[in-house]
């Protein structure tokens, strides 16, 4: 709650806590969300004007003052794409999070503390689901939609999302169950209602938190790689692997459209990984605590 | 079911010269090495490697549906009773003679003497019986004889056979030039175990399959008995051992001819046509060809049921970007029809007839349609018009798509959604009426009737007909190119396809980028790719559509 009123300081706490790599992942993540989230208010150019019908700029032009990262093939400004772009991958991969551990978290964390028949039915689906390689199903659901926007393959992709979550869960809550304050608080006769909420979920969610990070960069090369294969939104809408994707037909003209995109995935998964290690370890701490 | 089996012939027809919709553009014309002028003494032995762009879906003529790459095995291990000429028109080949009766409804065809197939079997009329007996239940075959009629072949002698077509039909020649009704097989080997065939086939061809493992490589040696000899006396073919490789991915498959893993590759596209001719240690063999690429509307569907929005369309497409998107600058020509600038079927008129690129008299246009109270779409007046624009999801054309929809956008008046499905549903969507504007491409090498029959029919009649385009002016192109199909006179021929083409423009049915150029990537010892000819001495037709012709082949000393 002391956090709540005022969260600068703890957060700025928080911050000189991290290692370096960490805080460079942090730095990188909230300007790249912030980018994604306010890019109209930004001054960027529009991201699908094509200057070279028009005889403004050049197709596959490098870096310069007018175009800080560079044109892509079709004369579009590549620093605006990569902006623009990030909106589409991160709204996948905050939609996967979301209904993961949203759904998935709780799912988990309910069979786990519960067990039984509903446990057993649960996971018994998880693992059907699992059994599937992920990129396959995909593919697949997404050609079954045939309409590609970013609401359906967010929810696609988030649906997909939820059985990783759970297994995750479960297998915290399975532990944290058996605990000593779980067996206390039962053995007083507190409602179990209550046992979930007050002291199971909020111990699974550490590791929740961890994992969707680490998920966030899965979601994110996921994202990517329908859209290198063009089954994610459809253009002209920026996405990164889409703009790998196109870019690839000139790759021996130039490098800067391919590794303009693929550098922003790579940062942006490392970040997330990073950060996320850094999560599940400070979890791992307070935990032991515990 | 009549429609549909004629719509799959259509498509097949469409599709069949090359990767359908796989390249868009066009180029100059000629070689850029590899082929012209003195190539020097043909060198007679070696081996070469040859990477194509996909592996062979099969090589049964009458039964597995080809593009480009499977067509450059077929025809090592094939002859046809027709090829192309540089002359124009149809020469025969396996044929010695082929004869029209006046009507063009029999078509009495002498085989050459003495021939036999890679298993012995001499080569007869019988034979021809016989292939026409599983022809006409091939998958690839069968579509084929339903268009052109063909009713029966019937032996007048040991050599000599007459083709019964139930209408006169001009393009026959065009017909026995590919594979699914020209390429000789061995008919008892292909009925006996027809998979089998597929992985073994028995032709006449100047090669003999050795080995044949699919998505790895083919490997084909030379015919010691194979019956043609070049002008100098020496028996072809010139090598002695051909290896297919399909190498999928574009840039690998340059850069394999580049580092000498393979000695020549196929391209379709222009964008490696363009970075092969920057790189070093590669002749490129280019062809230009009477592919053209650009897009069709659906005529029955609003608001592309209105000429006003079809011109708007047409006049805001910037061909020169679309190229340049394509990666055709310098090497793609725009289009203004299905045929280029060096066919004998090209016509000034047609040409003339196209929408320029306009964007103010585009605006123009589309603003007519909507602030018409009567407008198709029923949508208010003043209102955007909404356009559908549909591709697969090939990264160049993709990039064509963009510039094609940001043409139409700048109108303002237009508001597009790009949408991509795999090539086989696309085709499918196309087969199916289930268009809107429409990726597509047209043309090849054959005879116009083919892709124009395919294109163009009187949808009352259930045929064809892709755009359903209807009216005076659709029933005009249709008479004319009824009247094409009934005659050989070249002139006659030549004014139909011209009248075909002008009302196409006209209407604004389609609308195009630019002319496919194909070519050949090969290290420079390479020779004799384009120089091959015909029996007659005749030289052939070149590199249609990306096809090698590898009999021809030889290599020279470094």
């Amino acid at each position: 709650m002391k956090f709540l009123k005022n969260p600068f300081p703890a957060m700025w706490r928080l911050y000189r806590s991290m290692p370096l790599t960490v805080k460079l992942g942090t730095i990188w993540i909230v300007a790249i969300v912030f980018a994604a989230i306010f890019a109209d208010f930004l001054p960027l150019k529009d991201p699908n004007y094509q200057g070279f019908i028009m005889g403004e700029s050049k197709v596959n032009e490098g870096p310069s003052l007018k175009h800080l990262l560079g044109t892509d093939d079709l004369s579009r400004d590549l620093f605006s794409r990569i902006i623009y772009g990030a909106r589409v991958s991160l709204t996948v991969s905050f939609v996967a999070v979301v209904a993961g551990s949203a759904i998935g978290g709780f799912l988990g964390a309910l069979v786990g503390y519960t067990r039984g028949k509903v446990e057993a039915a649960v996971m018994a689906t998880v693992d059907v689901i699992l059994a599937f390689p992920g990129l396959v199903l995909l593919l697949a659901l997404v050609t079954f939609m045939q309409t590609r926007s970013l609401f359906v393959i967010s929810v696609i992709v988030g649906f997909l999302s939820i059985p990783p979550y759970t297994r995750v869960a479960r297998a915290n809550s399975l532990s944290i169950s058996r605990r000593e304050f779980v067996l206390a608080a039962r053995a007083i006769g507190t409602p179990r209602r209550t046992v979930l909420f007050r002291e199971v979920i909020p111990n699974v969610l550490p590791s929740i938190m961890a994992y969707a990070l680490v998920a966030a960069a899965g979601v994110i090369v996921l994202e990517g790689s329908l859209a290198f294969l063009g089954l994610s939104v459809q253009p002209p809408t920026p996405t990164w692997g889409g703009m790998i994707n196109q870019a690839r037909k000139d790759i021996k003209l130039t490098l800067f459209p391919v590794l303009v995109p693929s550098g922003a995935m790579v940062f942006t998964v490392l970040a997330l990984n990073t950060v996320g290690d850094w999560v599940r370890k400070r979890g791992q701490v307070r935990g032991a605590a515990l | 079911m009549r429609k549909r089996t004629t719509k799959q012939f259509v498509a097949a027809l469409i599709g069949s010269a090359a990767l359908l919709l796989a390249a868009c553009g066009g180029g100059d014309g000629g070689s850029s090495g590899g082929g012209d002028g003195d190539e020097g003494k043909p060198v007679i032995g070696g081996s070469i490697s040859v990477g194509l762009e996909a592996e062979a879906t099969g090589l049964r003529p009458w039964e597995d549906s080809c593009s480009a790459p499977c067509y450059t095995i077929m025809t090592t291990v094939f002859d046809k009773l027709m090829e192309g000429s540089s002359e124009g028109g149809y020469a025969p080949f396996l044929a010695e003679s082929l004869e029209p009766n006046a009507e063009l409804t029999e078509w009495t065809l002498k085989l050459r003497e003495g021939i036999k197939f890679h298993n012995g079997v001499d080569v007869t009329s019988q034979t021809l019986v016989d292939m026409f007996e599983i022809q006409k239940t091939g998958a690839a075959s069968a579509a084929v004889i339903t268009s052109n009629g063909l009713t029966s072949v019937e032996v007048v002698d040991d050599l000599t056979v007459v083709y019964k077509l139930s209408k006169a039909y001009a393009s026959f020649p065009a017909d026995l030039e590919r594979a699914p009704l020209g390429m000789v097989f061995e008919p008892a080997a292909a009925a006996a175990d027809s998979e089998g065939f597929s992985r073994a086939p028995v032709g006449t061809g100047p090669f003999t399959m050795q080995t044949r493992d699919p998505d790895n490589q083919t490997v084909v040696v030379k015919n010691a008995d194979y019956w043609r000899e070049d002008a100098d006396g020496n028996k072809l073919p010139y090598l002695d051992q051909v290896t297919f490789r399909p190498i999928p991915d574009e840039g690998t498959r340059l850069d394999s001819v580049a580092s000498g893993t393979v000695n020549l590759a196929q391209t379709l596209r222009q964008a490696t046509i363009r970075d092969a001719r920057a790189t070093a240690g590669v002749t490129t063999v280019e062809f230009q060809g009477n592919n053209t690429g650009g897009g069709f509307f659906n005529t029955k569907k609003a608001p592309y049921d209105d000429v006003r929005v079809r011109m708007g369309l047409n006049m805001a497409n910037n061909q020169e970007a679309v190229i340049v998107a394509l990666g055709g600058e310098g090497i793609s020509a725009a289009a203004t029809q299905w045929f280029s600038p060096d066919s004998p079927w090209y016509s000034q008129k047609a040409a003339d007839a196209y929408p320029k690129y306009d964007i103010a008299a585009a605006t123009a246009k589309l603003k007519e349609y909507i602030d018409d109270p009567a407008r198709s779409d029923g949508k208010p007046v003043g209102s955007n018009i909404a356009v559908t624009l549909s591709c697969p999801p090939d990264p160049t054309l993709i990039a064509a798509m963009q510039v094609v929809s940001e043409g139409w956008k700048a109108t303002g008046l237009v508001d597009v959604e790009l949408t991509q499905f795999d090539q086989a549903t696309h085709i499918n969507n196309g087969i199916q009426d289930n268009t809107d504007a429409h990726c597509w491409r047209w043309g090849g090498e054959g005879d116009p009737q083919a892709g124009i029959a395919g294109f163009l029919a009187d949808p009352a009649k259930a045929v064809g007909n892709f755009t359903n385009w209807e009216g005076e002016s659709a029933a005009v192109a249709i008479a004319a190119k009824e009247e094409a199909g009934k005659t050989i006179d070249p002139a006659v021929r030549k004014a139909a396809f011209e009248t075909v083409m002008i009302e196409m423009n006209t209407n604004a049915v389609t609308w195009y980028s630019g002319h496919t150029a194909t070519a050949f990537i090969t290290q420079p010892t390479i020779k004799g790719l384009t120089s091959w000819t015909l029996p007659s001495g005749v030289r052939g037709v070149g590199l249609p559509g990306g096809e090698g012709r590898i009999w021809g082949v030889w290599v020279a000393a470094s």
